[in-house]
């Protein structure tokens, strides 16, 4: 069993926690202080292994996670960010709901240029949500329109947000696997 | 004669990496091992997608850029940490050589720009983030106060209220431990911005003497150690909220101090003739009954209408029936997280227990109950056992009643139970769950010993 390199984008407006995100899957930390990202940051990760659907066969891949710059524009420059990823977390912040729009926007971007890669969309910062009746009902319109499952999860606790890397190896695995 | 490529890139501090159709690395020149902080011998025959991982994805365009069918590929910031922690900025352009089977990586330096543009959008999206933030705070309100009972839904109506009028002076009452405080960053947090300062101070934790320092602040020279000049909590405060603790152990002459700043929105530090202003909200909390007070001559009638705009009573947790559960498995959920345990909730009898205790020390009291269930607990649901909870005696003086005594003259025990069972059911509007909850019995033992006593359940 080979492990293939796999680049995935962390897809999101300012400030919702992509930077968070990859800080608490690859390093296991977190802090409270906002600092913008600029321009890519790539970390890397090995994977646990994941069972292909149709054969049956196990694989396994390392990660390349571009935690990239909340995006404002979508220049060649920005579209080059894109290229030739196999999959992405599409991420929206759950206490400001403009961020699904905007989230909409990047994700069909990165869609045109990858309309093969794997897509899960994550709904961050479910430990601000002190309403358990939310049904976060735009955020899961959004996950269908891209196809993809809807996770909640919370950079700040750690909860759910290995599922979420291990589900995009997954649906990466079943599509290109 | 050198290449005039590699000497313009030299002059512009520009770094240049070549490398063949297998990807590998041919050449480096010095400013890309400087720029990469690479000594010499690790380049060679190293992959340029093992130096630069942001490659790999598109070696199809690599190719490309090879068989010179695509000529420039370009990567704006890409982040580089050194061992020290410092990241560095790099602009990375990709190039068609001359040369057959062999590419050019351009290396610029941009960490200067970078940093400028970080210190830009890093204002700007913190101002944005600062106006959007307070939507997301008044939108929560409802659900930081846990429990549905209706006491709760009046309590977080009252906040929502409170929240369109950040100068409201507000009067919080309950006994110990009923979330006065967290009460108090409510509204604070509801109605004011997120950077308005929020000031507590306990006056029964403070000396006499010092509380006047502390709460309007000091000149050099007021006192024989005010060495410097010290502003007060009440000027800390300014533009935000100051929260008044135990405001019932504030003694008399600081509360006719208190009364004139609130009244005249200006006050005096200790030492000083200057009138200074200040704009705060008071919010002032106690577990005493004020009126009380009043009667006795330790609390100022014209203070306590003056702080009683808007008051708030925060009930007993034992009377928040169902709630008390509600809030037993929100302390769960946060130490999970904090012991790393898997604990779903509590047995039905834990449950049962919970709801029937007198909690004298409230919210806090359960607090401290259920941590220590979680210490120690190995399994994934709190029983019984696991409950460490204080006796009815040891409640009842926690209370601040007696504990039960048999009178010199004695008692019929059965008389006092058919007695407290009437009680029971007379405070619960004769609901059998809920008096037996007040009994801490079953409802089940509750109906055995009605039919003892001949209260036959109607």
């Amino acid at each position: 069993m080979g492990v293939l390199k796999r680049k995935i984008c962390l897809l999101g407006t300012f400030a919702v926690g992509k930077t968070s995100l990859v800080q608490r899957f690859v390093n296991d930390r977190f802090s409270d202080k906002y600092l913008t990202t600029i321009g890519i940051s790539v970390s890397k990760k090995l994977m646990p292994p994941v069972v292909c659907g149709e054969t049956g066969d196990t694989a396994q891949h390392t990660f390349l996670i571009w935690d990239i710059a909340g995006l404002e524009k979508f220049d060649p420059v920005v579209m080059n960010y894109f290229r030739g990823a196999s999959g992405a977390l599409a991420i929206a912040d759950l206490t400001r709901p403009e961020t699904v729009d905007e989230l909409a926007a990047i994700g069909n971007k990165f869609l045109s240029v990858n309309p093969k890669a794997a897509l899960v969309t994550i709904g961050n910062k479910i430990d601000l949500m002190k309403d358990r009746t939310d049904t976060f009902s735009d955020y899961k319109r959004l996950a269908a329109d891209f196809g993809s499952e809807l996770i909640l999860t919370s950079a700040k606790t750690g909860d759910r947000v290995e599922e979420a890397f291990q589900l995009l190896s997954q649906n990466i695995e079943m599509l290109h696997g | 004669m050198a290449d005039p490529l590699n000497i313009l890139l030299d002059h512009k501090g520009f770094g240049a990496i070549y490398f063949d159709g297998r990807l590998r690395v041919m050449e480096t020149s010095p400013a890309a091992q400087q720029l990469l902080s690479m000594t010499p011998t690790q380049s060679p025959l190293a992959l340029i997608t093992d130096i630069f991982p942001e490659l790999v994805g598109i070696e199809d365009d690599l190719q490309q850029i090879l068989a010179k069918q695509e000529s420039v590929y370009h990567l704006e910031y890409v982040n580089r940490s050194d061992k020290q922690g410092q990241t560095r900025y790099l602009n990375l352009l990709l190039l068609a050589c001359n040369e057959k089977d062999r590419a050019l990586l351009v290396l610029e330096d941009a960490t200067q720009t970078a940093l400028a543009l970080q210190a830009a959008n890093q204002q700007r999206y913190d101002m944005y983030l600062y106006r959007t933030s307070i939507d997301h705070r008044r939108s929560q309100i409802g659900h930081s106060i846990l429990g549905r009972s209706s006491a709760i839904e009046q309590i977080i109506q009252t906040v929502q209220r409170l929240s369109h009028v950040p100068s409201a002076t507000v009067l919080l009452m309950g006994e110990t431990g009923t979330g006065k405080n967290l009460t108090a960053r409510m509204i604070h947090e509801s109605s004011m911005a997120a950077d308005a300062p929020f000031v507590e101070i306990n006056c029964a934790a403070l000396p006499e003497q010092l509380i006047e320092a502390e709460l309007f602040g000091y000149e050099k020279g007021a006192f024989t150690h005010a060495v410097s000049a010290k502003p007060g909590l009440l000027e800390a405060a300014h533009g935000g909220t100051l929260f008044l603790d135990e405001i019932g152990e504030l003694p008399l002459n600081m509360q006719a101090k208190l009364l004139s700043t609130i009244e005249s929105k200006t006050f005096r530090r200790l030492g000083s003739t200057l009138q200074r202003e200040v704009d705060v909200r008071i919010i002032a909390a106690t577990n005493r009954d004020l009126k009380t007070e009043i009667a006795a001559k330790t609390f100022r009638e014209d203070l306590f209408y003056r702080l009683n705009v808007v008051s708030i009573t925060l009930p007993p947790l034992r009377q928040l029936g169902e709630d008390i559960a509600t809030i037993g498995e929100h302390f769960i959920e946060l130490l999970n997280i904090q012991f790393k345990k898997k604990v779903k909730g509590f047995s039905p009898g834990a449950r049962n227990v919970l709801l029937a205790h007198h909690w004298p020390g409230n919210v806090r009291e359960l607090s401290n109950c259920i941590e220590r269930a979680m210490i120690f607990i190995d399994g994934d649901e709190i029983d019984l056992p696991d409950l460490v909870l204080m006796t009815p005696a040891a409640s009842a003086a926690n209370a601040g009643h007696q504990p039960w005594t048999v009178p010199s003259t004695g008692i019929e025990l059965e008389e006092v139970e058919r007695s407290l069972i009437l009680s029971a059911l007379e405070q619960a509007d004769n609901n059998k769950s809920k008096a037996a909850r007040l009994l801490g019995l079953t409802r089940h033992t509750l109906r055995y010993r009605m039919e003892k006593h001949g209260l036959e359940p109607r």
